[in-house]
């Protein structure tokens, strides 16, 4: 499939973030590594969050690595399904650290975090129904309109199905992508994980991506419990079938920027490194 | 902005997040999800799936919010969890959160009330049961909430004196700066904490033995990260004067306090202590309060 040019014009901004990049989720433990050794990384993606408070430290650091390193924004706490409006001051945090880092583009989850005052700061599905599908298109362009860059929208790991749903999560994720005007970051590993918890074939969820929407694909190691779940934990390396599964996708909708996070245990970057190496050779 | 999200979204958003908030069983001695204490409705909602039934998949997302925020307040009081033990950190962590919610999308500041609540409830854990551990418990959580709070102030210039400045200290009052805590220990807790972050495990530590006297220490943010800078007792003491009073107040204050013994070099030592806690950014400003 051909890169769109309007993709195309939206990795433009990324100043060197070409189509195959390959990037890292950088984390607390990278930094020293990372301004000391310089790897051979694409791109870095940053967790917004970290990075609206008043403490100089995490800015200061981010300053130094965007100063090398294309740097993209990615969100747990937009809250774009939440029963309460989106959060002003929010955004206006987000727009802020976006023009510091002059990021070629935002992005947050298909989900809400909290409600009725209380932060729940997690990822949490909602029913797959039109009426919910309305309400996200038209928050996500709000907020892409904004920030006045593009704003792409992932696809969420899920451990449970909700009876009033009447969409399967595949036709309310790709609907919402494209009521919103907004991109999709396409997370593989999400897609296995639901469909092992839920029981889908997760090519019909590949299927069903518009690759053409596509600004990044993420890439992260699960854990499975005892009875057989699930669960995103971005605490190892990417399972054997995620990786058959980006290489379809990547036959199917590629190049696409990939970026592999790992969140708790994380190894030294060296190993990250490695890992990402795979990516490389998954897309031969 | 966008039009407002329907009302049975607010609804089932209230149950699912009541949900999460079910405190995590202990009597097995692993925390472990009580599914029968979820909403009914909630739980006829969440369908069964291949691999485990609805109240069980819900439990997954009550388990994760749970370790989320324990291991933020881990993370954040690391000196107090290995102290006092993981598994009993997260019955005071619990009953805080149950208290206090989450609010707002930094989740950090879950960590803000804590150090209160973790004194306050000291009396109730049976994990403190001693008074040294209690005690050792108190400056522990202070020393913690110290580091946190001086890594997240926000970034002020520091006080330089000018020679206008110079000439009205007595009456004007230095404003601490955010990223400077001063913090009292009797037991090598520092050290400890130190030690601990090098080597992480889960591990309940050894309480250190008492100091000969009680050690002060200032935790400022410098240039290359946070430092603690050791003080003399009456260097903390006139530290929190200055905090209080005007330089000149504060002056007196600690006169005052001093033996005869201690007054006969007291100017000298005063200017050291300024002079230093200036060079190492203790102030923000000089206030003058006319």
């Amino acid at each position: 499939m051909a890169f769109s040019a309007e993709q195309a014009e939206c990795l433009r901004r990324a100043r060197g973030l070409a189509p195959e990049a390959l990037g890292l989720g950088l984390r607390v433990p990278h930094y020293e590594y990372v301004l000391e050794h310089a790897p051979q990384v694409d791109y870095f993606e940053v967790i917004s969050e970290n990075f609206f408070g008043p403490a100089p430290m995490p800015r200061a650091r981010l300053e130094r690595v965007r100063a090398r390193y294309p740097v993209v924004l990615h969100g747990v706490g937009l809250n774009l399904l939440g029963c309460a409006p989106l959060d002003d001051r929010y955004l206006d945090s987000l727009s802020r650290l976006a023009d510091a880092v002059d990021a070629p583009f935002v992005s947050d989850h298909l989900c809400w975090t909290g409600a009725h005052g209380v932060s729940h700061h997690d990822l949490l599905p909602a029913p797959y129904v039109p009426e919910l599908v309305e309400l996200a298109a038209e928050r996500a362009y709000e907020v892409q309109r904004r920030l006045g860059r593009p704003f792409a929208i992932e696809n969420l790991s899920s451990y449970v199905e909700l009876r009033s749903s009447t969409l399967s999560e595949w036709e309310f994720y790709t609907a919402v992508v494209r009521e919103s005007g907004c991109w999709s970051l396409f997370d593989i590993n999400n897609v296995y994980v639901s469909s092992q918890n839920h029981g889908f074939d997760a090519d019909t969820y590949l299927a069903a991506i518009d690759f053409s929407r596509v600004l990044e694909v993420h890439l992260a190691g699960h854990t499975r419990e005892p009875n057989g779940t699930l669960v995103d934990t971005h605490d190892q390396l990417v399972a054997n079938p995620v990786w058959a599964l980006y290489a379809r996708a990547w036959r199917m909708g590629g190049p696409f920027p990939t970026l592999i996070e790992w969140d708790a245990r994380i190894p030294p970057l060296p190993e990250l490194l490695v890992e990402l190496g795979k990516a490389r050779e998954a897309r031969r | 902005m966008s039009r407002p999200a329907p009302g049975w979204l607010a609804d089932f958003q209230a149950r699912f997040g009541s949900m999460l908030r079910t405190p995590l069983d202990r009597a097995s001695g692993t925390l472990t999800a009580a599914t029968a204490k979820y909403d009914p409705q909630l739980s006829t909602e969440a369908l069964a799936g291949p691999l485990a039934s609805g109240a069980e998949r819900l439990a997954v997302y009550n388990r994760q919010y749970w370790f989320r925020l324990f291991s933020v307040l881990h993370a954040g009081f690391p000196l107090t969890a290995r102290l006092m033990g993981y598994w009993e950190l997260n019955e005071v962590a619990a009953n805080y959160l149950l208290a206090h919610p989450p609010r707002g999308w930094d989740i950090e500041k879950i960590a803000d009330g804590f150090p209160a609540f973790f004194e306050g409830s000291l009396g109730e854990s049976a994990a403190a049961s001693s008074l040294t551990l209690r005690l050792t418990l108190i400056e522990s959580v202070r020393i913690d909430a110290a580091y946190r709070e001086v890594f997240r102030a926000a970034s002020l210039p520091h006080f330089r004196p000018s020679a206008s400045d110079a000439a009205n200290l007595l009456t004007g009052r230095l404003v601490a700066h955010p990223a400077l805590r001063i913090v009292e220990e009797h037991r090598a807790l520092l050290a400890l904490r130190t030690t601990l972050l090098a080597a992480p495990t889960s591990a309940i530590a050894e309480v250190p033995p008492l100091l000969a006297r009680p050690q002060f220490w200032a935790i400022v943010r410098l240039e290359a990260g946070t430092a603690s800078i050791p003080l003399e007792a009456r260097e903390a003491e006139l530290i929190a004067l200055l905090g209080r009073y005007s330089v000149g107040d504060a002056l007196g204050r600690l006169e005052s306090a001093c033996t005869a013994e201690e007054r006969a070099n007291l100017p000298e030592r005063v200017r050291a202590w300024l002079a230093r806690s200036i060079e190492h950014g203790f102030w923000c400003s000089l206030r003058r309060d006319d």
